[in-house]
Protein backbone atom coordinates (compact mmCIF):
# COMPACT_ATOMS: atom_id res chain seq x y z
CA UNK A 1 0.00 0.00 0.00
CA UNK A 2 1.22 3.50 -1.02
CA UNK A 3 1.37 5.94 1.82
CA UNK A 4 3.43 9.27 1.85
CA UNK A 5 4.07 11.54 5.34
CA UNK A 6 3.55 15.42 4.74
CA UNK A 7 3.28 18.19 7.17
CA UNK A 8 -0.08 18.78 8.34
CA UNK A 9 -1.88 21.94 7.24
CA UNK A 10 -4.79 23.95 8.71
CA UNK A 11 -7.57 21.41 6.45
CA UNK A 12 -5.67 18.45 8.29
CA UNK A 13 -7.30 19.68 11.80
CA UNK A 14 -10.84 17.59 11.29
CA UNK A 15 -8.38 14.24 10.91
CA UNK A 16 -6.22 15.37 13.49
CA UNK A 17 -8.98 15.58 16.15
CA UNK A 18 -10.37 12.14 14.83
CA UNK A 19 -7.02 10.20 15.11
CA UNK A 20 -6.23 12.47 18.87
CA UNK A 21 -9.95 11.04 20.08
CA UNK A 22 -9.11 7.30 18.35
CA UNK A 23 -5.62 6.94 20.42
CA UNK A 24 -7.89 8.44 23.72
CA UNK A 25 -10.43 5.98 23.15
CA UNK A 26 -7.57 2.96 22.95
CA UNK A 27 -6.68 4.48 26.26
CA UNK A 28 -10.22 4.38 27.59
CA UNK A 29 -10.27 8.42 27.84
CA UNK A 30 -12.39 9.39 24.95
CA UNK A 31 -14.55 11.53 27.13
CA UNK A 32 -11.56 13.16 28.06
CA UNK A 33 -11.01 15.36 25.06
CA UNK A 34 -12.59 18.33 25.42
CA UNK A 35 -10.38 19.82 22.65
CA UNK A 36 -11.93 21.28 19.61
CA UNK A 37 -11.17 21.85 15.65
CA UNK A 38 -11.54 25.77 16.65
CA UNK A 39 -8.49 25.35 19.35
CA UNK A 40 -6.55 22.84 17.11
CA UNK A 41 -6.35 25.46 14.40
CA UNK A 42 -5.73 28.30 16.78
CA UNK A 43 -3.13 26.76 18.69
CA UNK A 44 -1.89 25.10 15.17
CA UNK A 45 -1.87 27.39 12.46
CA UNK A 46 -1.77 30.77 14.06
CA UNK A 47 1.22 33.73 14.05
CA UNK A 48 2.67 31.12 16.97
CA UNK A 49 2.23 27.55 16.62
CA UNK A 50 2.42 25.66 20.01
CA UNK A 51 2.59 22.33 18.07
CA UNK A 52 3.26 20.78 15.01
CA UNK A 53 2.22 17.24 13.40
CA UNK A 54 3.27 15.30 10.93
CA UNK A 55 0.64 13.32 8.80
CA UNK A 56 1.06 9.95 7.26
CA UNK A 57 -1.46 9.47 4.16
CA UNK A 58 -2.95 6.58 1.97
CA UNK A 59 -3.01 7.36 -1.70
CA UNK A 60 -6.40 6.56 -2.79
CA UNK A 61 -6.95 4.61 -6.37
CA UNK A 62 -7.90 7.82 -8.48
CA UNK A 63 -7.25 11.18 -7.78
CA UNK A 64 -5.67 13.26 -4.16
CA UNK A 65 -9.91 13.12 -2.92
CA UNK A 66 -9.05 9.88 -2.12
CA UNK A 67 -6.15 10.06 0.19
CA UNK A 68 -7.07 8.79 3.86
CA UNK A 69 -5.29 10.10 6.77
CA UNK A 70 -4.48 6.71 8.35
CA UNK A 71 -1.79 8.59 10.94
CA UNK A 72 0.10 11.03 12.42
CA UNK A 73 2.27 12.66 15.54
CA UNK A 74 2.17 15.80 16.99
CA UNK A 75 5.47 17.17 18.09
CA UNK A 76 6.40 20.39 19.47
CA UNK A 77 9.95 22.29 21.27
CA UNK A 78 11.29 21.85 24.72
CA UNK A 79 14.33 23.27 26.42
CA UNK A 80 16.54 21.56 28.85
CA UNK A 81 18.75 23.86 31.11
CA UNK A 82 22.12 21.90 30.16
CA UNK A 83 21.86 21.04 26.84
CA UNK A 84 19.40 23.62 25.41
CA UNK A 85 16.38 22.38 22.62
CA UNK A 86 14.90 18.97 23.07
CA UNK A 87 12.00 17.39 20.22
CA UNK A 88 9.16 16.69 21.88
CA UNK A 89 6.80 13.89 20.83
CA UNK A 90 3.05 14.32 22.50
CA UNK A 91 1.12 12.20 20.43
CA UNK A 92 1.88 9.53 18.16
CA UNK A 93 -0.38 6.95 16.20
CA UNK A 94 -1.36 4.82 13.21
CA UNK A 95 -4.95 2.91 12.82
CA UNK A 96 -5.40 -0.52 13.59
CA UNK A 97 -5.67 -1.66 10.30
CA UNK A 98 -2.54 0.15 8.68
CA UNK A 99 0.21 -0.86 10.98
CA UNK A 100 3.02 -3.20 10.39
CA UNK A 101 3.17 -1.39 6.65
CA UNK A 102 6.49 0.68 8.60
CA UNK A 103 4.72 3.75 8.76
CA UNK A 104 5.76 4.39 12.22
CA UNK A 105 9.47 3.40 11.68
CA UNK A 106 9.40 6.37 9.11
CA UNK A 107 7.55 8.77 11.08
CA UNK A 108 9.98 8.19 13.48
CA UNK A 109 12.49 8.41 10.87
CA UNK A 110 11.61 11.46 9.91
CA UNK A 111 11.06 12.97 13.76
CA UNK A 112 15.03 12.24 14.26
CA UNK A 113 15.70 14.04 10.65
CA UNK A 114 13.65 17.04 11.64
CA UNK A 115 15.62 16.84 15.63
CA UNK A 116 19.01 16.51 13.60
CA UNK A 117 18.11 19.50 11.31
CA UNK A 118 16.87 21.80 14.00
CA UNK A 119 19.93 21.23 16.51
CA UNK A 120 17.85 19.43 19.26
CA UNK A 121 20.11 17.23 21.62
CA UNK A 122 17.24 14.41 22.22
CA UNK A 123 13.53 13.58 21.53
CA UNK A 124 11.51 13.17 24.61
CA UNK A 125 8.23 11.50 25.43
CA UNK A 126 6.06 9.97 27.67
CA UNK A 127 4.77 5.97 27.45
CA UNK A 128 2.35 4.15 29.89
CA UNK A 129 3.80 1.71 32.07
CA UNK A 130 1.94 -0.89 31.41
CA UNK A 131 1.99 -0.12 27.57
CA UNK A 132 4.45 -2.93 27.00
CA UNK A 133 4.61 -3.00 22.69
CA UNK A 134 5.08 0.74 22.70
CA UNK A 135 7.89 0.54 25.48
CA UNK A 136 9.57 -2.22 23.44
CA UNK A 137 8.86 -0.06 20.11
CA UNK A 138 10.95 2.65 21.45
CA UNK A 139 13.03 0.53 23.59
CA UNK A 140 14.81 -1.51 19.91
CA UNK A 141 15.58 2.31 18.73
CA UNK A 142 17.82 2.99 21.93
CA UNK A 143 15.04 5.31 24.30
CA UNK A 144 15.93 5.04 27.68
CA UNK A 145 13.67 5.00 30.78
CA UNK A 146 14.66 8.16 32.56
CA UNK A 147 11.74 7.40 34.78
CA UNK A 148 13.11 3.92 36.04
CA UNK A 149 17.23 5.72 35.15
CA UNK A 150 16.67 8.80 37.26
CA UNK A 151 13.88 8.61 38.99
CA UNK A 152 11.71 11.34 37.49
CA UNK A 153 8.14 11.83 38.11
CA UNK A 154 5.50 13.99 36.38
CA UNK A 155 3.64 16.42 38.35
CA UNK A 156 0.44 18.38 37.40
CA UNK A 157 -0.84 21.71 39.17
CA UNK A 158 -4.42 21.67 37.07
CA UNK A 159 -6.23 24.73 36.58
CA UNK A 160 -8.07 25.36 40.09
CA UNK A 161 -5.09 25.22 41.01
CA UNK A 162 -3.79 27.56 39.14
CA UNK A 163 -6.41 30.16 39.71
CA UNK A 164 -5.99 29.56 43.47
CA UNK A 165 -2.20 30.38 43.79
CA UNK A 166 -2.82 33.10 41.04
CA UNK A 167 -5.61 35.63 43.00
CA UNK A 168 -4.43 37.37 45.76
CA UNK A 169 -5.66 35.84 49.27
CA UNK A 170 -5.16 33.95 52.08
CA UNK A 171 -2.09 31.93 51.98
CA UNK B 1 14.11 40.29 55.17
CA UNK B 2 14.82 40.02 51.47
CA UNK B 3 13.20 43.11 49.17
CA UNK B 4 12.91 41.71 45.64
CA UNK B 5 11.32 42.22 42.76
CA UNK B 6 10.60 39.98 40.40
CA UNK B 7 10.76 40.70 35.74
CA UNK B 8 10.84 38.94 32.76
CA UNK B 9 14.33 37.90 32.11
CA UNK B 10 16.19 39.95 29.46
CA UNK B 11 19.51 39.33 27.03
CA UNK B 12 21.54 40.70 29.66
CA UNK B 13 20.17 38.11 32.34
CA UNK B 14 21.73 34.96 30.30
CA UNK B 15 24.87 35.62 32.12
CA UNK B 16 22.92 35.14 35.42
CA UNK B 17 20.51 32.51 33.82
CA UNK B 18 23.46 29.87 32.91
CA UNK B 19 25.27 30.38 36.65
CA UNK B 20 21.93 29.82 38.00
CA UNK B 21 21.33 26.74 36.33
CA UNK B 22 24.72 25.52 36.96
CA UNK B 23 24.25 25.62 40.95
CA UNK B 24 21.19 24.07 40.76
CA UNK B 25 22.81 21.34 38.49
CA UNK B 26 25.72 21.33 41.32
CA UNK B 27 23.01 20.66 43.75
CA UNK B 28 22.06 17.44 41.89
CA UNK B 29 25.44 16.74 41.64
CA UNK B 30 25.63 17.11 38.06
CA UNK B 31 27.02 20.50 37.34
CA UNK B 32 29.58 18.48 34.69
CA UNK B 33 26.36 18.38 32.57
CA UNK B 34 25.64 21.21 31.59
CA UNK B 35 27.11 21.86 28.59
CA UNK B 36 24.80 24.89 27.07
CA UNK B 37 26.83 27.98 26.69
CA UNK B 38 26.14 31.90 26.97
CA UNK B 39 25.29 32.24 23.49
CA UNK B 40 23.02 29.59 22.87
CA UNK B 41 21.16 30.43 25.88
CA UNK B 42 20.86 33.70 24.23
CA UNK B 43 19.84 32.94 20.59
CA UNK B 44 17.35 30.57 22.29
CA UNK B 45 15.66 32.88 24.11
CA UNK B 46 15.78 35.78 22.63
CA UNK B 47 15.84 35.18 18.98
CA UNK B 48 12.53 35.33 16.55
CA UNK B 49 11.30 32.27 17.98
CA UNK B 50 12.31 31.52 21.79
CA UNK B 51 12.01 28.28 22.73
CA UNK B 52 11.84 29.02 26.74
CA UNK B 53 10.74 31.85 28.97
CA UNK B 54 12.66 32.76 32.23
CA UNK B 55 11.53 35.00 35.39
CA UNK B 56 13.91 36.14 37.34
CA UNK B 57 14.32 37.83 41.25
CA UNK B 58 16.38 40.47 41.84
CA UNK B 59 17.12 41.86 45.17
CA UNK B 60 18.43 46.08 45.39
CA UNK B 61 22.19 45.97 45.22
CA UNK B 62 22.83 46.86 48.78
CA UNK B 63 21.97 42.84 49.53
CA UNK B 64 23.92 41.45 46.59
CA UNK B 65 25.97 38.13 47.06
CA UNK B 66 29.22 38.19 48.19
CA UNK B 67 30.45 37.52 44.85
CA UNK B 68 28.35 40.83 43.80
CA UNK B 69 25.05 38.95 42.35
CA UNK B 70 21.47 40.79 42.53
CA UNK B 71 19.90 38.48 40.63
CA UNK B 72 19.24 35.46 42.62
CA UNK B 73 16.69 33.15 41.70
CA UNK B 74 14.65 32.19 37.91
CA UNK B 75 12.46 29.98 36.72
CA UNK B 76 12.16 28.85 33.22
CA UNK B 77 9.35 27.67 31.00
CA UNK B 78 7.94 27.19 28.17
CA UNK B 79 4.63 26.14 26.43
CA UNK B 80 3.61 22.55 25.49
CA UNK B 81 0.37 20.51 24.35
CA UNK B 82 -1.67 18.37 25.43
CA UNK B 83 -3.92 16.80 22.42
CA UNK B 84 -7.15 16.39 24.65
CA UNK B 85 -7.29 19.74 26.46
CA UNK B 86 -4.88 22.41 24.53
CA UNK B 87 -2.14 24.53 25.72
CA UNK B 88 0.01 23.71 28.87
CA UNK B 89 2.62 25.80 30.63
CA UNK B 90 5.88 23.46 31.42
CA UNK B 91 7.96 24.81 34.47
CA UNK B 92 11.55 23.61 33.51
CA UNK B 93 13.56 24.86 35.85
CA UNK B 94 13.12 26.43 38.99
CA UNK B 95 15.44 27.53 41.87
CA UNK B 96 16.09 30.32 44.49
CA UNK B 97 19.83 30.42 45.74
CA UNK B 98 20.48 29.49 49.23
CA UNK B 99 20.81 32.18 51.39
CA UNK B 100 17.37 33.56 49.80
CA UNK B 101 14.95 31.38 50.97
CA UNK B 102 12.42 31.21 52.94
CA UNK B 103 11.10 35.20 52.02
CA UNK B 104 8.42 33.85 50.03
CA UNK B 105 10.39 34.18 46.50
CA UNK B 106 9.65 30.78 45.80
CA UNK B 107 5.89 31.28 46.28
CA UNK B 108 5.61 34.76 44.44
CA UNK B 109 7.47 33.06 41.75
CA UNK B 110 4.87 30.21 41.40
CA UNK B 111 2.35 32.73 41.41
CA UNK B 112 3.58 34.86 39.14
CA UNK B 113 3.73 31.72 36.98
CA UNK B 114 0.10 30.76 37.87
CA UNK B 115 -0.94 34.02 36.54
CA UNK B 116 0.66 33.78 33.37
CA UNK B 117 -0.70 30.00 32.89
CA UNK B 118 -4.04 31.38 33.53
CA UNK B 119 -3.53 34.49 31.28
CA UNK B 120 -2.82 32.49 28.38
CA UNK B 121 -5.71 30.21 28.53
CA UNK B 122 -3.13 26.82 29.94
CA UNK B 123 -5.27 24.41 31.24
CA UNK B 124 -2.99 23.57 33.69
CA UNK B 125 0.87 23.71 35.14
CA UNK B 126 2.91 20.19 33.99
CA UNK B 127 6.80 20.05 35.50
CA UNK B 128 8.82 16.65 36.90
CA UNK B 129 10.27 16.60 39.62
CA UNK B 130 13.06 13.96 41.37
CA UNK B 131 11.34 10.99 43.48
CA UNK B 132 13.86 11.85 46.34
CA UNK B 133 13.30 15.18 46.73
CA UNK B 134 10.87 15.55 49.28
CA UNK B 135 11.14 19.19 50.39
CA UNK B 136 10.09 19.89 46.89
CA UNK B 137 7.23 17.08 46.43
CA UNK B 138 5.83 18.84 49.56
CA UNK B 139 6.49 22.24 48.22
CA UNK B 140 4.42 21.33 45.19
CA UNK B 141 1.64 19.72 47.14
CA UNK B 142 0.80 21.89 49.39
CA UNK B 143 -0.12 23.63 46.02
CA UNK B 144 -2.61 21.16 44.76
CA UNK B 145 0.18 19.73 42.61
CA UNK B 146 -1.03 15.73 41.88
CA UNK B 147 1.41 12.82 40.99
CA UNK B 148 0.65 12.02 37.22
CA UNK B 149 3.18 8.94 37.55
CA UNK B 150 1.86 7.96 40.42
CA UNK B 151 -1.64 8.19 39.25
CA UNK B 152 -1.48 8.02 35.87
CA UNK B 153 1.34 5.52 35.42
CA UNK B 154 3.32 7.75 33.48
CA UNK B 155 6.94 6.88 32.47
CA UNK B 156 9.63 9.84 30.76
CA UNK B 157 11.56 8.51 28.13
CA UNK B 158 14.84 10.22 25.97
CA UNK B 159 16.08 9.10 22.87
CA UNK B 160 19.29 10.84 22.96
CA UNK B 161 21.28 12.53 19.70
CA UNK B 162 23.58 9.36 18.84
CA UNK B 163 20.38 6.86 18.22
CA UNK B 164 18.16 9.80 17.06
CA UNK B 165 21.14 10.16 14.22
CA UNK B 166 21.63 6.82 14.01
CA UNK B 167 17.50 6.35 12.89
CA UNK B 168 17.67 9.28 10.76
CA UNK B 169 20.29 7.91 8.93
CA UNK B 170 18.15 4.69 7.65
Amino acid sequence: MEYKLRKAEAKDVPDILRLVKELAKYEEMEHQVTLTEKELLEDGFGDTPFYHCIIAEIQGGGSSDDAKVVGFAMYYFTYDPWVGKQLYLEEFYVMDEYRGLGIGSEILRHLSDLAMKTRCTGMMFVVAENNEPSIQFYKRRGAEDLSQEEGWRLYRIDKSSLVKMATPGEE
Amino acid sequence: MANFILRTAEPKDVCDILRLIKELAKFEEMEEQVILTEKELLEDGFGDHPFYHCLVAEVPSDQRTSEGYTVIAFAMYYFTYDPWIGKLLYLEDFYVMEQFRGFGIGSQILKVLSETAVRTRCSSMHFIVAENNKKSIEFYKRRGAADLSYEEGWRLFAIDKERLMKMSAK
